[in-house]
């Protein structure tokens, strides 16, 4: 296991670029992102452990960190100021190459459009996902959860499709390619807490009052098929071609999870990281019939809340990067916490 | 650096909901009603912070005689905003219950508030019903609260019996009323009714005497151990003696109802107040008494940030009706409903503050809903410090969350029967 130190600034979000098999952007704040600065870290693995490439300071948290899917160089984060900044590496000066202040409050995640590449999203807590194009000042569309939104994420194989979770227990799903009448994009919109699909005995419906939800992830494989997590400690898997309820519950972590990321290399693998300081690793079965979902791994190396983490896409297929506030950035070989 | 104040403070408690330990999922069926539910911390919850009132003293004799009910609120609220704390510019709505003053009080109140401290953004107004005007006045704000139409409120109560009790309080009835059977029972006085209804209920003179006896003593010794220190907040008033008419201002601190020894032998001997044969007088009967309550009321979510300190919260509240002449019965309605309503059973209450406006109304209540007498008015009730008719509603809401606290118990349930048929009960989670 590799580690970094982001001294003095807590970890909000780590992801590896998706140019380089050897970069990692982690978004850090001080004082637990409560009050203060943030730092936006580029780190580098060398043969000599992870080194500092580059770490540009911001005026307010920073509560996540997205890579241009077009441009190597390029980092976007998001802001507790509600801004989402451009940065780019391959400059010397130490400020943003652009600036997109719409947010009027924290924003609380951002990601770059997997398909079409020429947008990205961003979430916040004033109730109002957001797309942008980097070309423009303004942001293009406007789409309102009423609702304090913690993760907004593209899907990865259908261009214009997108979601959201929300504090509100609920999961929203756009689809920008619809015409933009009265319900602005929303096809879908799930309550996470609502039965499982699987239970059908009405008697034995077990039943889960509303939690907010703080992470979620489309899988790589299964384009109708994403996770979600948040305070309730429970991961779902949903199938959006199944709205009513989950399709499985992955339960394990004792407190809320904050971060959850499907593996770019196997259909059923699922890392998460929680506030009760672990990182697990699970498999949701692959949606064939009959074989179980589980959890398979357990690290717990961090010694405080674990608040990031996210998979290398390339070489060998289990290595992962976490943050957390800890002031750690571990880079992980997921492969040795499996237990078989 | 351009962060708001309460930025950090924001951020905090956003994050600290994903903490919540309560926050975690119910997977048994059915499991997700009851006391388990009623015991959660949401962060829309409508907590109470600060629940004081006035000192209680005898109406026409005690040292609060001389002091205009308005005068006696406006004190109160002072000191509410003294001990909680709170920033009166946020408090956006005040109620207060009141049964005697003319006109309900509406002006004399928003007086009141303005001359206690609150600016003219805060509304007032002054409402009735009965002896459970207080409550309601708490009800209504954490309604109001409930629904967002404000953040911060107050409930509050207050009554001089001293200058407003008597036949103006009720005015003529007309003819309509009159010769309508039902309507023009509700003008029959409430001791004839008690009379009555402990006859035709078998309460004996024994048992209500008992009662009464037991609430004294029972208000003897939490006064002895001050037990009510932290519920009342001393008022400064003019008080005129009526011996020598020199007129003195006097910090008034403790309730002077509360007499020791007293016993049910020695109740036995009081000449019985509204029959010859009857079982009800002044000793085992509510006193006329003046007095003023407060309850600061807001979301969970605004307690936290504020920094207030969170007693405990309100969960739901009943209110019903019975036959003009039966009034006493109130509660022994209004309690199963507000428990149906919270979902829990009559044992998982730990403390009940039901309104000792009559032992006779009160010792049927007790008996026919099966109460543990153990867990009701434990600090004695209205039988021996009184009962200012509007204030007493909110009165309870301070006693009941302080004994609950102190003994470490969680739920309590208070009410009381209401003149003209009606009963109320609300459902309150200490903390």
């Amino acid at each position: 296991m590799l580690e970094f130190r982001t001294q003095g600034f807590q970890g909000y979000a780590v992801k590896y670029s998706p140019f380089f098999d050897n970069r990692l952007a982690v978004a850090a704040s001080a004082n637990y992102g409560l009050v203060g600065n943030g730092r936006l870290y580029v780190l580098e693995l060398t043969a000599n452990g992870i080194q500092c490439l580059k770490w540009y300071p911001t005026q307010d948290a920073l509560y996540d960190v997205a890579h241009s899917e077009v441009h190597s160089n390029h980092l976007l984060t998001s802001s507790g100021d509600g801004s989402l900044r451009l940065y780019d590496v391959s400059l010397a000066p130490e400020f943003p190459i652009a600036t997109f202040q719409e947010h009027s409050r924290e924003a609380f995640s951002c990601s770059w459009n997997l398909t079409s590449k020429a947008t990205f999203a961003s979430s916040s807590w004033d109730g109002n996902v957001k797309i942008w194009n980097p070309e423009r000042q303004q942001s293009l569309l406007t789409l309102p959860t009423h609702s304090c939104t913690y993760s907004t994420q593209w899907n990865p194989h259908t261009d214009g499709l997108l979601s959201a979770v929300c504090s509100d227990s609920h999961l929203r799903v756009w689809d920008l390619r619809t015409p933009a009448s009265a319900n602005n994009h929303l096809i879908l919109q799930i309550p996470i807490h609502s039965a499982p699909n699987t239970i059908n005995n009405a008697r034995l419906q077990p039943t889960f009052p509303p939690s907010e939800a703080l992470t979620h992830d489309w899988n790589k494989y299964r384009s109708e098929v994403l996770a979600t997590a948040g305070v309730d400690r429970i991961i779902r898997t949903f199938d959006i071609r199944q709205p009513k309820g989950p399709v499985q519950l992955l339960q394990g972590h004792t407190y809320a999870v904050r971060k959850v990321a499907w593996s770019p290399h196997l259909p059923d693998l699922l890392l998460s990281a929680s506030y009760d300081m672990t990182c697990r690793v699970w498999s949701d079965g692959g949606g064939a019939p009959g074989k179980p979902a589980a959890e398979l791994g357990n690290m717990g190396r961090h010694t405080e809340f674990a608040t990031g983490v996210d998979w290398c896409m390339f070489g060998n297929e289990g290595w992962a990067a976490t943050c957390g506030w800890d002031e750690r950035v571990c880079v992980w070989d997921v492969r040795a916490f499996m237990s078989g | 650096m351009t962060q708001a104040p309460d930025k950090a403070k924001e951020r905090l408690s956003q994050i600290s909901t994903h903490l919540k330990p309560d926050s975690q999922p119910n997977v048994l069926p059915g499991s997700d009603m009851g006391k388990d539910v009623l015991l959660k911390k949401s962060p829309d919850d409508v907590v109470v912070t600060c629940a004081i009132r006035s000192p209680f003293t005898k109406a026409g004799k005690g040292q609060l005689k001389d002091t205009m009910a308005a005068d006696l609120l406006a004190y109160t609220f002072e000191n509410l905003i003294s001990k909680s704390k709170i920033d009166p510019n946020l408090v956006e709505d005040i109620v207060t219950g009141c049964v005697l003053a003319p006109g309900g009080g509406a002006t004399e109140y928003r007086a009141a508030a303005l001359a206690a401290g609150f600016p003219d953004t805060t509304a007032v107004k002054s409402l009735n019903r009965q002896c459970s005007s207080g409550l309601q006045a708490c009800v209504d704000i954490a309604n109001q609260i409930k629904t967002g139409m404000i953040e911060i409120g107050i409930g509050s109560g207050v009554e001089s019996m001293s200058t407003q009790y008597g036949p103006g309080a009720v005015t003529e009835f007309s003819d309509l009323l009159e010769n309508h059977m039902q309507a023009a029972n509700c003008k029959v006085p409430m001791g004839v009714l008690s009379e009555q209804m402990a006859k035709d209920r078998k309460v004996t003179r024994a048992d209500q005497d008992a009662f009464a006896a037991s609430s004294y003593q029972k208000a003897v010794k939490a006064q002895e151990q001050g037990l009510f220190d932290e519920e009342i907040m001393p008022v400064t008033v003019k008080y005129t003696n009526p011996k020598t008419d020199e007129e003195k201002t006097v910090t008034v601190t403790k309730d002077d109802g509360v007499r020791p020894g007293i016993t049910a032998e020695s109740l036995s001997k009081i000449r019985a107040a509204f029959a010859k044969d009857g079982s009800i007088h002044a000793g085992n009967a509510s006193q006329v008494t003046d007095g003023a309550s407060a309850v600061l009321l807001m979301k969970r979510s605004t307690a936290e940030r504020l920094g207030q300190t969170i007693l405990g919260k309100f969960v739901n509240a009943s209110v019903v009706g019975v036959p003009p002449l039966l009034m006493g019965i109130g509660p022994w309605k209004a309690i199963p409903v507000v428990l149906e309503k919270a979902g829990i059973s009559k044992d998982d209450v730990d403390i009940y503050e039901i309104n000792e406006a009559f032992a006779s109304q009160c010792v049927w209540c007790l008996k026919e809903l099966g109460l543990d007498e153990k867990k009701v008015n434990p600090k004695g009730g209205a039988i021996a410090f009184g009962h200012p008719l509007g204030c007493t509603g909110a009165r309870q809401v301070g006693t009941l969350l302080t004994e609950l606290r102190r003994t470490g118990q969680k739920i309590g349930v208070s009410s009381m029967c209401v003149g003209t048929g009606m009963g109320m009960a609300a459902v309150w989670v200490a903390e």
